[in-house]
């Protein structure tokens, strides 16, 4: 159970990295942008995951806050994106 | 009952997790950020809808269920809305003189 559970944890964190690969390399500041927030859900899903294999509710709590900061840097990135013509 | 659960909630957990992988290699595939958002933005709700679903069986207060409740319904809101904004962001500048995505 706790096997299956490390898998998918490992499994989100690969593509974290992967996801993050595109951040770092190339592009626009609109391809990291999304990249970045394609790294917010990541992380959220491995907050989730750890807090079912530890059983910790203090891992919610920080997906509460990641969740609500990610919203509010993908709007104000669009804004800034938007405005400025990039 | 309760190892029914725990297969029930691996299952459901490892789903989420491959659908995170596969849109991970679809952002780094896919070549414009419009056509990365297309992949990017899906498994920001189904994926943490998955790995929710998962690991509430596992959870077994009634304080940490109704968080984890409510940071799905956060993700499941918010995630649709900041892809938006992202796009709209993004592709304002790609053709100014056409309106499709204005």
């Amino acid at each position: 159970m706790n096997v299956a559970l490390t898998i998918a944890l490992i499994i989100v964190l690969l593509s974290g990295a992967v996801v993050s690969s595109r951040a770092i390399r190339r592009g626009t500041i609109g391809d990291r942008a999304v990249a970045m927030d394609a790294l917010t859900a990541f992380i959220t899903c491995g907050l989730l995951i750890a807090s079912a294999i530890t059983g910790d509710s203090a891992f919610l709590d920080i997906a509460l806050v990641l969740g609500l900061l990610a919203f509010l840097t993908s709007v104000a990135v669009a804004r800034f994106i938007e405005r400025r013509g990039l | 009952m309760s190892t029914f659960f725990d297969i029930v909630s691996a299952v459901l957990i490892l789903t989420g997790a491959v659908v995170a992988f596969i849109a991970a290699i679809g952002v780094v595939r896919l070549r414009d950020a419009r056509s990365a958002m297309h992949a990017a933005s899906k498994p920001a709700s189904l994926g943490v809808l998955l790995c929710g679903a998962g690991a509430v069986l596992q959870l077994d207060n009634v304080s940490s269920v109704s968080k984890l409740i409510v940071v799905v319904i956060i993700q499941l809101v918010t995630a649709p809305v900041g892809a938006h904004m992202l796009s709209h962001g993004v592709s304002s500048d790609v053709d100014s003189s056409d309106d499709t995505y204005n």
